[in-house]
């Protein structure tokens, strides 16, 4: 199968758990598993297949900077790479709907940082986490003044 | 892959061989990935697609396991109880992993497994590999005989003594096969070899293949219990003998270069 039409079904997979989370408040087992853990599967088993069949024939390595570069100069290691970002930033966009729902935080204020998740997995991850810690202070004081 | 038994059944082997029942379930699920991978990797080894053997192994393996823990119902309680057979349950268990991650692993990289003595490090590795395959297939050997012991097992004597029996017979005939495979250059016997195969197992069709009476030995214990429920004794006996005597004939064959179909 060509890497490019393997990255053309694990795109619109992603955006189907993305889609599952931002409606989470209707349905959030559903939510829950297809974010969480049917899709994150389904792409494991996609990266682990890329990886076995592909990882003895690529250039490069983990060791410096230029290893890891050359290594993405593979079509199907790059695939592998992407579809491993695909898969981790869903179940850190899942785990921030969960979490959040847990806290009693908003999903609306939930779904900034989902989008930012969704773009850039770490910026959103920070920001949700920044969030949560705001709103767990808040909870704490009322708490204690109550 | 394989439909699961009754609800009732799985019961029993959890609670009788939680580790061989959870091992046959985890080397089952992680073929999934290796399947994943034979349909897109253009690769070949001797002449066959590079996950055929790793694919075989988890196949073979995970039903080998999962009838040990059927059959671990027959073992006295005192036995799977005690601290001796859940570390030897562990150390096979390990063995078993070792050989997957040996196979899968060279397929990864495009080497041979079985047969590497080219490479020093993988030459040592598959003297290893195969002091674990005889500690692998030792648990059949060792289940064999202490249910033979087993005064207990609520089995008919024809049952009973065939179970025994094909448990015994998978060791004995397995090492004995697969033993003298190991220690001649590959599997075939015989040129030219130019790939007409038997599908799925691979077997030669041109050439004396062993692994024809390695797969036969290791089965043992799948058909000499069939014999039990004939509720004869002599002829569950006989049936011993018969499955020995095509066993060995069928090595004979492989070693005269001979292929079976």
């Amino acid at each position: 199968m060509p890497p490019d039409a393997l990255f053309q079904i694990a795109n619109p997979l992603a955006m189907l758990g993305w889609v599952a989370l931002i409606f989470a408040p209707f349905a959030p087992r559903i939510a829950d598993w297809t974010a969480f853990v049917v899709i994150p599967i389904l792409m494991s088993v996609a990266y682990s297949a890329l990886i076995l069949a592909y990882w003895s024939g690529a250039t490069g390595g983990y060791s410096s900077l230029p290893d890891v570069m050359a290594l993405f100069t593979d079509p199907h290691i790059a695939l592998a790479g992407w579809v491993h970002y695909l898969a981790f930033d869903l179940m850190i966009g899942a785990w921030a709907t969960r979490k959040a729902r847990e806290a009693g935080i908003p999903h609306l204020l939930v779904l900034p940082h989902l989008v930012l998740i969704f773009l850039f997995g770490p910026a959103g991850f920070l920001t949700y986490y920044a969030m949560h810690l705001a709103f767990h202070l808040s909870a704490k004081a009322k708490g204690a003044t109550a | 892959m394989t439909a699961l038994p009754h609800p009732s059944i799985q019961k029993r082997m959890w609670h009788d061989a939680p580790v061989f029942t959870g091992l046959a379930l985890f080397i089952a699920l992680t073929a999934i990935p290796l399947l994943a991978a034979a349909m897109i990797d253009p690769r070949s080894f001797l002449g066959a697609p590079i996950w055929q053997k790793p694919l075989q192994f988890h196949l073979a393996l995970s039903v080998y396991i999962v009838t040990l823990a059927f059959f671990a119902r027959f073992l006295p309680h005192s036995m799977i109880t005690s601290r001796r057979w859940r570390i030897y349950a562990g150390v096979v268990a390990f063995c078993i992993i070792a050989e997957l991650v040996w196979v899968g692993g060279a397929a990864t990289y495009g080497i041979a497994s079985h047969f590497n003595t080219d490479d020093p490090v993988m030459g040592t590795i598959y003297g290893f590999m195969g002091a674990f395959a005889v500690i692998l297939t030792s648990a059949s050997l060792v289940m064999g005989i202490a249910i033979w012991r087993n005064p207990a097992t609520g089995l008919s004597p024809a049952m009973h003594l065939a179970i025994a029996l094909g448990l015994i017979l998978t060791f004995v005939l397995t090492v004995i096969a697969a033993g003298t495979m190991s220690s001649m250059p590959g599997h075939h016997v015989g040129i030219p070899v130019t790939g007409a195969r038997v599908p799925i197992v691979g077997w030669s069709r041109e050439v004396g293949d062993l692994r024809v009476a390695h797969f036969l030995a290791t089965h043992a214990l799948h058909v000499v219990p069939l014999a039990g429920f004939t509720g004869s004794r002599p002829l569950v006996w006989a049936a011993a003998a018969g499955f020995t005597a095509l066993t060995t004939g069928v090595f004979v064959l492989g070693l005269m270069g001979q292929p079976l179909i």
